[in-house]
């Protein structure tokens, strides 16, 4: 297993130049010129020869006359910064600096990331709690009332468009029955009196996101839980189990849910990684702070050192996640063997 | 310059002529530029420059008098100037919460100097974190104290400031706390609706003014109205294709009903403008009458763009024969008019006939580019013109590119490609300076100077000497010049205004003497406002 990890590592490691390489002159294929952008408003208050100083001289700070190569190799630190003696990049833990908000992007990340991940917890963990049993139930019940109308209220909210859902739900929750707050993460001017009240006050804002994004994903898993149990229990084993004289909750969680878990688990897992992904359509609807918004507001305006630090913080999310669900096969079935 | 002795910090302690000065030396020094800083300040102080490039310890156009007062002295290539008293703009920081302990404004004669280890280095960090810190630690010296910034919820808390001695007219404020807080299009109606927020600053969208006054209409809420300082408009390159004609982009302007372009665009919450202004600067209100009486408005009237065209010579077909109607119209060019235009022909005895197709380059999800689609480029009375325009839908960047002719972002955009762009401007700063704008100097143009490619001597003889011409005491002078000059660039048509809006602010009504425009902004205004009794 151990040998089985760092084999995989050493995976993980290449693919991650790959990928970064890859994006990186990707992003370096948009024309867009940022030393010109920040002189753009000193134009007209400087005369031509100084502008013509000042933008060569911005384009040297920056790096950008320098190859392609150079420049990737100088963001993940293999390469002298532009002072010619240090190195100063992804492998020194320089995530680069966002030329948007003017900070380096680690101090950029850090508070929409914990915004995200709160959130993404409490509906990672509701989700689940709610889909599992709902979809082995509808499995064990299969074409009763209960699984119909299941089928019909999950296939809604995986039906319609999430920012679809928000503005209803909106409408209901804040606007007519005045339950939760329209936006943000916290009520505007208040001063809490401890930790609890700010805790509780930050769960009043995420509630109704979070009931948005649970809605929104129910109807998948759910489904996918109820054709995964379905299959299980149409084995023969669990005919056997049955005729053996097994409790019938024995037979469905003991034998078909440990069967059923194996496809399931890869969207579990793949759920959980998620958490540190935001959505851009909640958290523009609901004003949040979060990795959704913020890589939208990269994007929107060129800030590609801190597009690219989060996408390579993805990339590592997601191959770190993809060994994570490999070794679990083995852990959840052991006809898997992983240390091959 | 002498201060008043009675100013101070927001934690009490007293301001003198360093506090006021040392900044200056910052904005002047490379310390800034390797901080990721952008300042033009050295190029315009005496001995700024040489203080930037290192060649002098001190900035000499900088000198401490005494206590409380100080002097500077303008470099004097930047003078004459309309705008000179800009130079002369001080803020007070303190120089210990800046930059940290241990360090001083110096004089010794020659001029100031910070001294202490005054490199990036040395002060980034202090730097860092006096720009980003919010809390009862953080010295300024405003009417209001940045007492919170939560960073998660994006929401900045803001206090009266007891040592506040007011502005400039001894005003302080009497809102007690500030909370600014971000919102959404989609949803800050809701959020005023339900009591999340109270006051929404600067409204632009025509539909979202709309649902404010709905609301405002229902009580509770009051709003102030004033003019945008600039205004939407297409672009036009001036030296190759058929908009380097002016008859051409006359006839553009003809071709397309504007007032009814703004009215669909800013839904009533906005109008039009001739030239290159915005209804709320000063010039403008000072010369409207003026502006009625001698600029074109050039109203829709697709009959005079048509004769436009003709006078000009877009009278062919595209084998020669004379123009008939469902046809483009072309033109017959020299050599030198035919450029590198793409759609030229050359027919069999060597005549160059241009069409008249406009190259557009739009940018991408923007309503402005649909609704000059409908209105102009796929309009009944282009096509009848005989004037085809083709969209061409592009990012942002990609058209600035273009717009640009930026060869250091590839070989393309160095070749004229497109002959109309639409964009935007504001003149949201006092200082309306067009020098260099309209510059025929080669070298400044491949700087992206003269953005337009008008080689026009008047249009660039008037932009400079508006600012570097006429001395800050003589401003009938300067209307005369701005006038002509909008009267010059209003004949040309370099570019095609389009809509200047109209803004409201809305606040609660319980908010007395609050006033805003494009100039007088809410960190103004707010000193003023104050609750009804």
């Amino acid at each position: 297993m151990g040998k089985y990890i760092l084999k995989r590592c050493g995976y993980i490691v290449v693919v991650f130049l790959i990928i970064s390489f890859l994006m990186y002159s990707l992003y370096n294929l948009i024309p867009n010129d940022p030393a010109r952008a920040q002189l753009e408003g000193l134009r007209s208050s400087l005369k031509p020869a100084e502008y013509e100083a000042m933008y060569q001289s911005l384009r040297d700070q920056m790096g950008l006359n320098d190859s392609l190569m150079v420049r990737y190799l100088r963001w993940m630190g293999l390469w002298t910064d532009t002072d010619g003696k240090t190195f100063n990049g992804l492998l020194q833990g320089n995530f680069g600096y966002s030329n948007l908000f003017k900070r380096d992007v680690i101090d950029v990340i850090v508070d929409p990331m914990s915004n995200t991940i709160f959130i993404n917890i409490f509906s990672t963990i509701l989700s689940l709690a709610i889909t599992i049993p709902l979809g082995i139930y509808c499995a064990v019940h299969k074409k009763k009332k209960f699984d119909s109308a299941t089928q019909v209220v999950t296939m809604l909210g995986y039906s319609l468009p999430v920012y679809i859902i928000a503005l209803v739900f909106m409408f209901l929750f804040c606007v007519n029955w005045r339950i939760f707050p329209v936006m943000g993460i916290k009520t505007a001017g208040i001063e809490y009196a401890n930790n609890w009240e700010a805790f509780t006050d930050k769960l009043l804002h995420v509630t109704l996101p979070v009931i948005v994004m649970t809605f929104g994903s129910l109807g998948g898993m759910t489904r996918y839980v109820r054709s995964a149990m379905i299959e299980a229990l149409s084995m023969d084993y669990i005919r056997t189990a049955r005729a053996k004289g097994l409790r019938e909750k024995i037979v469905i969680y003991s034998h078909a849910w440990r069967n059923a878990l194996l496809p399931v688990i890869t969207s579990i897992l793949g759920w959980f990684l998620s958490i540190f992904s935001g959505s851009v359509v909640i958290e523009n609807t609901f004003s949040l702070s979060g990795m959704g918004a913020l890589y939208w507001q990269g994007l929107n305006n060129n800030d590609f050192e801190l597009v690219l630090a989060i996408q390579m913080f993805y990339s590592i999310v997601s191959l770190v996640g993809s060994l994570l669900i490999d070794i679990s096969y083995g852990l959840v079935d052991p006809r898997v063997r992983v240390d091959k | 310059m002498t201060i008043a002795e009675c100013l101070t910090y927001n934690n009490g302690k007293a301001m003198n002529a360093k506090d006021f000065v040392w900044p200056t030396v910052l904005a002047c020094s490379k310390v800034l530029f390797d901080l990721e800083g952008a300042t033009t300040t050295y190029t315009s102080v005496e001995g700024g420059q040489d203080y930037y490039d290192g060649k002098v310890p001190y900035v000499s156009g900088l000198r401490l008098i005494d206590d409380y007062t100080f002097s500077v002295t303008i470099a004097a290539e930047k003078l004459p100037y309309y705008y000179d008293l800009g130079y002369a703009a001080f803020t007070a920081f303190d120089i210990a919460y800046w930059l940290g302990e241990g360090y001083e404004l110096k004089d010794d004669g020659e001029g100031c100097y910070i001294a202490g280890d005054f490199t990036a280095e040395a002060i980034k960090a202090q730097m860092e974190y006096a720009r980003f810190n919010a809390g009862p630690d953080r010295v300024s010296a405003g009417p209001y104290n940045l007492v919170e910034f939560d960073k998660a919820a994006l929401q900045a808390t803001l206090t009266i400031n007891p040592n506040y001695v007011g502005n400039f007219e001894g005003q302080k404020p009497s809102i007690e706390k500030i909370v600014i807080v971000k919102a959404e299009d989609a949803t800050w109606a809701d959020a005023i609706k339900t009591g999340s927020m109270n006051f929404y600053d600067t409204i632009t969208d025509g539909a979202h003014i709309n649902t404010a006054l709905d609301i405002i209409e229902e009580g509770g809420f009051d709003y102030v109205q004033f003019d945008r300082p600039g205004y939407g408009m297409v672009n036009f390159a001036c030296d190759f294709g058929p908009t380097q004609f002016v008859n051409v982009r006359q006839a553009i302007a003809k071709l397309l009903d504007r007032v009814e372009f703004a009215n669909t665009f800013c839904l009533g919450w906005g109008g039009v403008v001739n030239g290159p202004y915005g209804t709320a600067m000063w010039q403008y209100k000072e010369a409207e009458e003026w502006l009625n009486e001698n600029l074109d408005a050039y109203a829709y009237n697709p009959e005079e763009a048509v004769a436009l065209l003709v006078e000009d010579g877009w009278i062919y077909n595209a084998d020669g024969s004379d123009w008939t109607e469902g046809n483009i119209r072309h033109k017959k060019v020299t050599a030198e008019e035919a450029g590198t235009y793409a759609h030229n022909i050359t027919l069999a005895d060597g005549t160059i006939l241009m069409p008249l197709i406009v190259e557009w380059s739009s940018s991408e999800a923007n309503p402005v580019s649909d609704l000059l689609k409908v209105m102009l480029a796929e309009s009944d009375a282009t096509k009848a013109a005989g004037l085809q325009i083709n969209q061409n839908v592009m990012t942002f960047t990609e058209l600035l590119n273009f717009y640009y002719r930026d060869s250091s972002q590839g070989d393309k955009y160095a070749i004229p490609t497109y002959g109309m762009f639409n964009l935007a401007t504001n003149f949201s700063s006092a200082v309306y300076d067009m020098s260099y704008e309209w510059t025929d100097d080669p070298d400044l143009v491949a700087l992206g100077y003269n953005l337009n490619h008008l080689f026009d001597d008047v249009l660039d003889w008037l932009s400079m000497e508006m600012v570097y011409g006429v001395s800050p005491e003589e401003p009938e002078t300067y209307l005369i010049l701005w006038q002509k000059y909008m009267q010059r660039w209003n004949e040309l048509m370099p570019q095609l205004p389009l809509y200047s809006n109209v803004y409201i602010t809305m606040y609660p009504d319980w908010l007395e003497g609050y006033e805003q425009d494009s100039y007088w902004g809410f960190d103004k205004a707010i000193l003023y406002a104050t609750v009804a009794e």
